[in-house]
């Protein structure tokens, strides 16, 4: 692992879109923003309560949200829940890089969001945000599953936002 | 009372989920209980806690008004030392290290800090996740009465 | 609960290892029964645990820091009768510098794993039978990490950078410190200065 840092930029949706008439973008919004496939990456504690969100409802599908996907290969979302440790670091940013553009990515949990109760630690990294590009933080130690779905239904705003622009 | 009684048919976000009297969702602040102890602070293992205060001089009462100071007044009425007061100018909570372990809400002697059950503030900024002391005051009006 | 007979069996067994048996944790409930024995009998010792007082089951192998006294390196181990484990811990104590101790992969092939942690935590050695150290490979931390992170000198940077928002007296805030103040500066436990430790220009 070389020691230069790694430029992230923001997550974009892509090319086309942008260049896209108006009318194509709001379909690519709805379309994008409404279809949202779930990688679960449960890392620790917050992992139990990313499973009860995923296990809550009978059909995520009203609320736009697919089928959270094991596999990882196909998602759209990347939910980190749970403590990041600088082992696990690269693996991360491998698992992110894998995933098919437009990846978007929750981070869940205070671990997540800054390395949380254990900021002190020696091989904590503080925050998955130095890793990956983080759409929306969702604070709590660990969160309420309800808290996931608003994460989810934030992100959405913001993916319809962002294209439209 | 299983977890099937508890939640209401509807499913969030349709509906808000019935939770129990003492859930820590958000810690809300009375900023006038707040004397800048720094206790919270110093309790706080997560150091999220950042409160700034200053010094100020107390306006002092008449000749007649004055309360008594520990030592005997003046005869003509003003005690002898000016009196200071803390007023807080910052008090912040950063929730994106917070651990909720309530130990802030326990140790201040004032009751300065409270529990709401709000868990909905999620932010795309993480920067957005400090919370100013107005920010913290709005939690208030949703922490729900002391039980009877 | 222990069994009546347990704290009695293991001072049997190990009458015959050890010259003077001197068991912990026999009077109190609460904890397992604990003995002490002397670092070059450390693989003797768990062989008789393991065949003579039946305890099979290997639990867990680390090193508490003991500050002067060196680091103490604790085994857990237990023996199962019906309906309930019987607890034990063998504890022997190591000097802090050239910590050395055979390894005991060869009486609980778990203990592997344990030793590599242990070895990347505290910095002690384990040998094989002849008397090499073993090369343990890295099992927690990164390849590029520096240091014996669970010794006690081991400082953690974060707390070093991030000032303690607990350091300010009341009335005082970042932009007006207070000037002088006649009781000492609070500072959290453990946690040395800036000019104590950590880079200088």
């Amino acid at each position: 692992m070389d020691s230069a840092p790694t430029e992230l930029g923001l997550p974009s949706v892509g090319p086309r879109p942008e260049v896209a008439a108006e009318p194509a973008r709001y379909v690519l919004d709805r379309g994008i923003g409404y279809s949202l496939w779930v990688f679960d990456l449960g890392l620790a504690c917050c992992a139990v309560e990313l499973v009860a969100a995923a296990t809550a409802h009978e059909d995520f599908r009203p609320l736009g949200v697919g089928p959270f996907e094991p596999d990882g290969g196909r998602a759209d979302v990347m939910v980190v829940a749970g403590t990041v440790t600088d082992k696990l670091a690269p693996a991360i940013r491998r698992l992110y890089d894998r995933l098919p553009e437009p990846t978007h990515v929750i981070s869940f949990g205070s671990c997540a969001n800054s390395g949380g109760p254990y900021w002190d630690s020696y091989c904590v990294t503080k925050g998955v945000d130095q890793i990956v590009p983080v759409d929306v933080y969702v604070p709590g130690c660990p969160p309420r599953p309800e808290a996931l779905v608003q994460g989810i239904l934030k992100l959405q705003e913001k993916i319809e936002g962002s294209v439209r622009s | 009372m299983s977890d099937h009684d508890r939640q209401p048919r509807g499913e969030y976000p349709e509906t808000l989920p019935e939770l129990p009297p003492r859930t820590r969702g958000v810690i809300a602040l009375i900023e006038e209980n707040c004397t800048s102890c720094m206790l919270c602070a110093r309790e706080c293992p997560a150091w999220c806690i950042y409160i700034d205060s200053h010094k100020e001089p107390v306006p002092q009462a008449g000749p007649t008004g004055s309360p008594v100071s520990r030592g005997s007044p003046a005869p003509s009425g003003r005690s002898g030392r000016e009196r200071t007061r803390v007023v807080l100018d910052r008090f912040a909570i950063d929730y994106s290290i917070c651990m909720y372990c309530s130990i802030c809400v326990e140790v201040c002697p004032f009751d300065a800090l409270h529990w709401s059950s709000e868990f909905e503030y999620a932010e795309l900024d993480i920067r957005e996740l400090t919370h100013e002391k107005d920010r913290l005051r709005e939690w208030m009006w949703t922490v729900p009465a002391p039980p009877a | 609960m222990t069994g009546d007979d347990w704290p009695a069996r293991v001072e049997a067994t190990y009458a015959e290892l050890l010259d003077d048996v001197r068991l912990e944790g026999v009077d109190d409930d609460v904890g397992p029964v604990a003995i002490d024995v002397p670092a070059d009998r450390w693989v003797d010792a768990l062989t008789a645990a393991r065949d003579g007082l039946g305890c099979t089951f290997f639990d867990w192998l680390s090193a508490v820091d003991e500050l002067d006294d060196g680091f103490r390196l604790v085994c857990h181990v237990a023996a199962r009768r019906p309906g309930a484990l019987e607890h034990l811990v063998v504890r022997t104590l190591l000097p802090r510098e050239g910590a050395t101790v055979a390894s005991a992969a060869k009486v609980f092939a778990g203990a592997r794993w344990h030793e590599r942690e242990t070895h990347e935590m505290f910095g002690i050695d384990f040998t094989d039978d002849g008397g090499e150290v073993l090369a343990l490979d890295r099992l927690l931390l990164p390849a590029e990490f520096e240091g014996h992170p669970l010794r006690k000198e081991f400082v953690l940077a974060a707390r070093v950078a991030k000032p303690w928002p607990g350091a300010k007296e009341p009335g005082e805030s970042d932009d007006a410190p207070a000037a002088k103040t006649s009781r000492r500066r609070g500072r959290p436990p453990g946690v040395p200065t800036r000019d104590e430790w950590g880079p200088h220009e």
